[in-house]
């Protein structure tokens, strides 16, 4: 089945006083149609500037971008910005992390959802448009969805922000949603509130969704497919239950062991040693070599490519079959 | 601010201890060495808004105690009445068996010195108009320290926190959020505490050098005896790190049990909740959570009987009449709740 989405050499440098950042660094990734993919990475690994690169939503500081981001047969870097806008809030939908500030204070709810439904279909007439976003409402679990329609953010908790960032998202019915950290602003429960709400929808969504998170259990819960990605690169992706359960990446390897998981307390927590990559490094090395204890001469020679390792999965690793060989058999005796 | 000299009176000696289960050495206090001790605490703001509700709570001496709850419950001013900075309503606050209020009248500089927080945004709690070397020496001044011995001092509890002398120059915006977070423990550390209250220490931090942090906090509580109340919304971190936790919600203690026991079998309804809530990487560990309905209401004006009754999916028509109090249970715990254990988690 050919993709959604099929990035390729995607580059995003920007100026900085201290020399080109390097932001991404040349990613190949697909994203399959109606599949949930997980992106995780540690702060400044480029999850959510790719997230940006998909709605085009780039900061103005950029002095080079490159590549193609091939939508539905469309190259969204290629179109020009009426284009580009043509697909924003209609085929592409974003959900973003901070609930308080992507409303606007000075509209209504109603008028939020009004809106994104009329630019979807021009010439839907009001009362259809305030009907669908009261069953909207009502879907994403707000009490009195009639009565919500006349609030203003400000009188809304966080949690239901996010819900109506989701109906708002959903009434679009886009091919594509971009969810970037949707839960981590809010407290615990609220968050279970909203992971359930989003378990529920993917069953009724058509669409393919790009879910950003740092945190590996929400992204084993909730995803089909998953990408690592660190410095700028992506390491490892394939489907999650593999790549969590069998990593083919040091550095997947690395993050998993310091998850902490549910393990009651003893022994020394995990940490990786060294410090995350600088964005300005000219690189010509695999970019984890430094902290990597499976690191040899050969990882610092040359760039390693994303390559096939087993069934619907890539890894950035020259050594993975021998690594994976080795963890096998510490395994099975 | 050359030479590196051992600290005096704690030997900082790197990897020892290192087989020793973290949370194991601390569930063992007796509740007679209360270091910290809050008797039906109780602070009120603006004469309605009850922001902590008879709080009752022991901490022990080398006790890592962990407090957890959402936005709103309490968390953050609880540490503040620890500290001082918040005055209680009513009730009583003792740090080493005299009421907080007396040592701050008497000498406050001298209890400020027992006493020490790490502030969750490490960076803000740095002044960025001081470099890092003038605001660690600042309290030099302050509490009249010999100054020779202080910088030796320094010299060593930056070298085992693994800081350079090079971010003593420079300033708060020019490190990294996991230095600025060491900063602040060098700072706390300078003043040779009994007790830090760490407020999120390990928020906004990369989970490949939270790990780093934890385990320097581990290595600093048993080699200089230090006590820690450790709040966190990441229940990871509490499990691992915590010999007892406390959780908390709408402004009163729900249950405070020995962490294991509390992680292994909630109590309390709302315990049940809220460590449902962490999703687990290995789906053979998952389990269903408990997802709850609404949100944390207002402090203003609490619900009636017992404060969770109106999210609580096992509530009983007693339950919204009668406020249940924090009562032993099994002798082993302490739980707010008319019926107990009667949320339990299933597994998938």
């Amino acid at each position: 089945m050919t993709p959604l989405v099929s990035i390729r050499r995607l580059k995003l440098e920007a100026t900085t006083a201290r020399g080109t950042a390097h932001i991404l660094r040349g990613i190949d990734l697909d994203i399959g149609k109606s599949r949930i993919l997980g992106v995780v990475g540690e702060s400044g690994s480029g999850k959510s500037s790719l997230a940006t690169c998909l709605v085009r939503l780039l900061p103005a500081n950029l002095s080079h971008v490159s590549g193609e981001i091939v939508f539905d047969g469309v190259d969204l870097l290629a179109l020009g910005e009426r284009a580009m806008n043509a697909y924003r809030g209609t085929r592409i939908a974003m959900i973003f992390q901070d609930p308080m500030t992507a409303l606007n204070p000075l509209f209504t709810v109603g008028t939020h959802l009004v809106d994104v439904l009329r630019r979807r279909h021009p010439g839907m007439p009001r009362d259809t448009a305030e009907g669908r976003a009261i069953a909207a409402l009502s879907s994403v679990g707000i009490a009195d969805a009639a009565l919500r329609m006349a609030s203003y953010p400000h009188q809304l908790s966080g949690g239901m922000r996010q819900r109506v960032m989701i109906a708002m998202a959903l009434l679009v019915e886009p091919d594509l949603l971009l969810a970037d950290e949707p839960t981590t602003a809010l407290d615990a429960t609220v968050e279970a509130q909203i992971v359930s709400l989003l378990e529920d929808l993917r069953r009724s969504f058509a669409g393919s969704i790009v879910f950003i998170s740092h945190h590996l259990g929400l992204v084993a819960q909730l995803c089909d497919d998953l990408c690592v990605m660190y410095g700028g690169t992506i390491v490892e992706s394939g489907p999650v239950d593999e790549v969590l359960g069998a990593p083919r990446h040091p550095y997947t390897r690395a993050l998993l062991d310091c998850e902490l998981d549910d393990e009651a307390a003893g022994g020394r927590l995990v940490s990786i040693p060294g410090e995350v990559p600088d964005p300005v490094d000219v690189r010509n090395a695999c970019v984890f070599a430094p902290r990597c204890m499976h690191a040899i001469d050969r990882c610092r020679e040359s760039v390693p490519a994303l390559r096939g390792a087993g069934p619907a999965r890539l890894a950035a690793c020259i050594r993975w079959e021998e690594l994976a060989a080795t963890a096998q058999q510490g395994n099975g005796t | 601010m050359s030479a590196v000299g051992p600290l005096q009176g704690a030997r900082l000696s790197g990897e020892r201890d290192a087989q020793r289960p973290s949370g194991a050495s601390t569930s063992t206090a007796s509740p007679g060495a209360a270091l910290v001790e809050l008797a039906g605490v109780s602070v009120v703001f603006d004469g309605r808004v009850r922001a902590l509700d008879d709080v009752t709570l022991a901490i022990g001496k080398g006790e890592i105690v962990g407090l957890v709850g959402e936005s709103g419950s309490g968390k953050s001013t609880l540490c503040r009445v620890i500290m001082g900075l918040t005055p209680p309503s009513s009730g009583t606050v003792k740090v080493g068996d005299r009421p907080v209020g007396e040592q701050l009248a008497q000498a406050p500089l001298a209890f400020r010195r027992r006493a020490q927080l790490l502030l969750q945004d490490a960076v803000a709690s740095l002044s960025p108009r001081m470099t890092i070397g003038r605001t660690l020496e600042e309290p030099i001044a302050i509490h009249a320290l010999p100054r020779a011995e202080t910088l030796t001092q320094l010299a060593a509890i930056l070298q085992r926190l693994g800081l350079s002398e090079d971010v003593l120059a420079k300033f708060p915006h020019q490190i990294s959020g996991g230095q600025a977070r060491r900063v602040g423990v060098a700072r706390a550390l300078l003043m040779r505490p009994e007790i830090i209250v760490a407020d999120e220490p390990t928020a906004g931090l990369d989970v490949s050098v939270q790990g780093d942090l934890l385990n320097l906090l581990l290595d600093l509580q048993r080699e200089l005896g230090l006590t820690y109340l450790l709040v966190s919304h990441n229940l990871n971190v509490i499990r691992r790190v915590t010999g007892r936790t406390a959780v908390m919600y709408l402004g009163q203690i729900v249950e405070e049990a020995a962490t294991h026991d509390l992680f292994g079998r909630p109590a309390h309804p709302y315990s049940a909740a809220l460590l449902s809530t962490n999703p687990a990487v290995d789906p053979r560990k998952r389990v269903q959570p408990i997802v709850l309905q609404g949100e944390i209401p207002s402090p203003v004006n609490p619900p009636s009987g017992c404060r969770f009754h109106t999210r609580c999916p096992v509530a009983q028509p007693r339950c919204s009449t009668d406020p249940p109090l924090l009562l032993p249970l099994d002798g082993q715990r302490h739980v707010r709740c008319h019926f107990p254990f009667s949320l339990d988690r299933r597994r998938h």
